[in-house]
């Protein structure tokens, strides 16, 4: 409570309001119909002239049709339908030609679809991954007719549950026929060849061999077999392969691939494994005790949001270094980073429609939108430094841009106790009459005393009679004694003439039925007219 | 002034000279403008973006103008202030298709009539809503609702649609700004 109440306090004093907002907003075009990720957008000067452009990876309304849009301004300038979802977008200089137009990836399925100038370019594809020879092997006799499906599906089933390499995608759809589906199949399918392909989840750009703003950048994948490659932007071939425990879903690259970098992956087991330059495995592995939603790299330290609504913040080897309790579920995270001040920062979007920016563990800002901000992405846009776009869960975009003026500060003003101390306690009054009961208890305490507790006496005697008495005619509705566990009341339902009455009886004991129990009514003849007044009780288990 | 330069002003052989600053954001075509101005012998082809500021000269038909032409870059617009005392008049740029940065320019323009140098200063604003002959640009009444120019009570304000390539509409925005820079010496 007391934590919850003073990040409140910590929202309003962080909070721009109307006036001295450092926001300027730009655009707000709830109808926009953008459904994508932070992953899925990128920022690039793709044409050379000056004026970035935000390539958006749509899902479309349902994750149904996937486009690449294109936009300039508020406006969307271009879009082309994709073969499958996209997984991830990023924008690097391919070579060092001139015009220093950069190409843009985009990750989907198994391949990456490389754009120049907003042209199809290059289309890379994931080598295949070798497939079980065993199952080779059944697939061959197949070929040759040896084996009928129904062995052929008893034997797949025997891989699928010992052996180490995974089936083919033909198998497992093989597998999830009907009986009378198998034959077609079998027939249609043997004489292919068997295949087994992965699919990329996440992609990033690592330099090649200067940190420069305009060097030419090598990508990086994370693949659903739990691999992350680095490919050469110019011939498209494979320079380094690591291999993963787990999927890689969010991943953060420092460096440059000839001279050192890390690379940070934080996978669907909840940890985060941490790669250098000539290791094929994880150097460091930090665990999270909940799934990680983002992965922020700020300088040194990396950022990461979890679903149990909180920002840590680690270093490189794996030392947690802070952590910060969100109001609400983070949905997406991203980075800010403000050239002309040095400034980076982590932005998180929160599912209570805010957008909290945060500098190490300080909250720098929050913005608040009108919907939840499911992706964001800082950088430079048409032609202006510090543009903050957002796009929002029903499709919305929103565009604002940081004032020039704009100091984002850290702290404010003192961190106070919680609210909750100054509320005062409820307390009851004491008025005079209490006084004077108070005086005539201390003048006549042992008359008191002494006629107290002989109406207790009373009390309790004329309670015992009653009890025995209860007991003499079995007035009580619950059995007292242990041998006779029983529960019983009565409901009366119902107004007029006829009416219901319900007997709710229970047997209470642990594990002993009582057999043969009857019930009798007595009642005024001349008054109700009871069709059944004596029945038996049919099922006395407890 | 020497005896010479008063005859030649009695005379009206020498022009009044004026101080303007020319402000608007970057890209939205302040060096363009002042090229036009120039008479054409003048003028230059190139147009680059302008690092820092340059100093202009160009004439009309009774007044010349000295322009500072400043850079709009964000990194340069601290730089505009220190020119606030000189200037006598102010000419505003904006790019009428760059929807987007409408509120920056706003922004700029706030900060800029709120400056203690030119709040208190009757100066005459002659705004250009430029690029005109895009396609997406937007009219310069809708450029004048966008930039709240209506709030602007205590100076002498005028918008001009141009076209700064072909020359469009600046003489009728240099013609003004002439009128109310005479209307304010006599």
């Amino acid at each position: 409570m007391a934590a919850a109440s003073s990040s409140d306090s910590d929202s309003c004093r962080a909070e721009s309001n109307e006036a001295n907002s450092k926001w300027l907003d730009a655009h707000y075009d709830p109808l926009a119909n953008i459904h994508t990720f932070s992953a899925c957008l990128a920022l690039a000067d793709l044409h050379g002239d000056g004026e970035y452009k935000l390539v958006v990876g749509d899902l479309g309304p349902g994750g149904q049709q996937p486009r690449l849009k294109v936009l300039k301004g508020p406006t969307v300038l271009t879009e082309s339908p994709l073969p499958a979802l996209p997984a991830a977008a990023a924008t690097f200089l391919m070579d060092q030609h001139e015009p220093r137009t950069p190409a843009l990836a985009l990750a989907s399925g198994p391949c990456v679809y490389v754009y120049k100038n907003l042209r199809p370019y290059f289309k890379f594809s994931l080598p295949q991954l070798p497939p079980n020879p065993l199952e080779q092997d059944l697939w061959n006799q197949a070929k040759e007719d040896r084996i009928d499906p129904l062995t052929l599906k008893e034997m797949l089933e025997g891989i699928r549950e010992k052996a180490e390499v995974p089936l083919s995608v033909q198998s497992l759809r093989f597998l999830q026929l009907e009986l009378s589906e198998m034959e077609a199949f079998v027939n249609q399918h043997k004489s292919k060849a068997i295949r087994r392909q992965t699919v990329i989840t996440t992609m990033s750009t690592l330099k090649k061999s200067l940190a420069e703003e305009d060097a030419v950048s090598c990508l990086v994948l994370g693949t659903e077999s739990k691999e992350l490659l680095v490919l050469d932007s110019e011939a498209f071939t494979i320079l380094a392969k690591m291999s993963l425990p787990s999927v890689p879903v969010f991943l953060e690259v420092s460096g440059q691939f000839d001279v050192e970098f890390r690379l940070a992956a934080a996978c669907r087991n909840g940890n985060i494994y941490v790669l250098r330059r000539d290791s094929k495995r994880p150097k460091y592995c930090i665990e999270l005790s909940a799934q990680p939603v983002g992965l922020v790299r700020v300088h040194k330290v990396l950022v990461v949001g979890s679903t149990q609504d909180s920002l840590h913040g680690f270093t490189h080897k794996g030392k947690r270094l802070w952590t910060v309790q969100m109001p609400a579920a983070i949905l997406t995270m991203n980075l800010l980073e403000q050239c002309s001040r040095g400034l980076q920062a982590v932005m998180a979007g929160l599912a209570n429609r805010e957008v909290r920016i945060y500098h190490d563990k300080t909250l720098l800002n929050v913005i608040r939108t009108p919907d939840a901000v499911t992706s964001l992405c800082f950088g430079r846009y048409g032609r202006e430094d510090n543009t903050l776009i957002m796009t929002t869960r029903g499709g919305g975009l929103i565009i604002k841009i940081l004032k020039r003026t704009a100091v984002f500060v850290e702290g404010g003003g003192e961190v106070g106790p919680p609210p909750a101390q100054a509320t005062k306690l409820n307390v009851p009054r004491k008025t005079r009459l209490y006084v004077d009961q108070t005086l005539r208890e201390r003048e006549a305490g042992t008359a008191m005393h002494r006629t107290f507790q002989t109406d207790l006496y009373l009390l309790r005697l004329r309670a015992a009679r009653a009890y025995v008495q209860a007991l003499e005619s079995s007035l009580s509705p619950v059995s007292a004694t242990a041998r006779e566990p029983l529960k019983l009341h009565a409901v009366v339902q119902g107004l007029g003439p006829t009416f219901k009455l319900t007997l709710h009886l229970q047997n209470t004991s642990t594990a002993r039925p009582i057999l043969g129990l009857l019930i009798c009514f007595l009642y005024n003849e001349a008054l109700y007219a009871l069709p059944r007044a004596f029945f038996k009780v049919l099922d006395p288990s407890p | 002034m020497g005896l010479l330069d008063r005859l030649s002003a009695l005379l009206g052989l020498k022009k009044k000279e004026v101080n303007v600053l020319c402000l608007g954001l970057d890209n939205s075509g302040k060096t363009t403008i002042i090229n036009k101005l120039k008479p054409s012998n003048a003028q230059s082809q190139d147009i680059v973006p302008t690092i820092g500021f340059s100093i202009e000269k160009f004439k009309s038909s009774s007044l010349s103008f000295t322009v500072f032409d400043m850079s709009g870059q964000g990194r340069y617009r601290n730089l505009w202030e220190h020119y606030y005392k000189d200037g006598q008049a102010i000419i505003f740029v904006i790019d009428s298709s760059d929807r987007l940065r409408m509120v920056v320019a706003k922004e700029e323009l706030d900060t800029l009539l709120s400056h203690p140098d030119i709040k208190h200063r009757r100066i005459p604003i002659l705004f250009f809503a430029n690029k005109m002959d895009l396609r997406d640009a937007v009219t310069s009444i809708k450029v004048s609702q966008l930039l709240c120019l209506e709030n602007i009570k205590d100076k002498p304000w005028h918008i001009c649609a141009s076209d700064a390539i072909k020359g469009e509409g600046l003489q009728e925005g240099v013609d003004w700004l002439q009128d109310q820079i005479q209307a304010v010496k006599t």
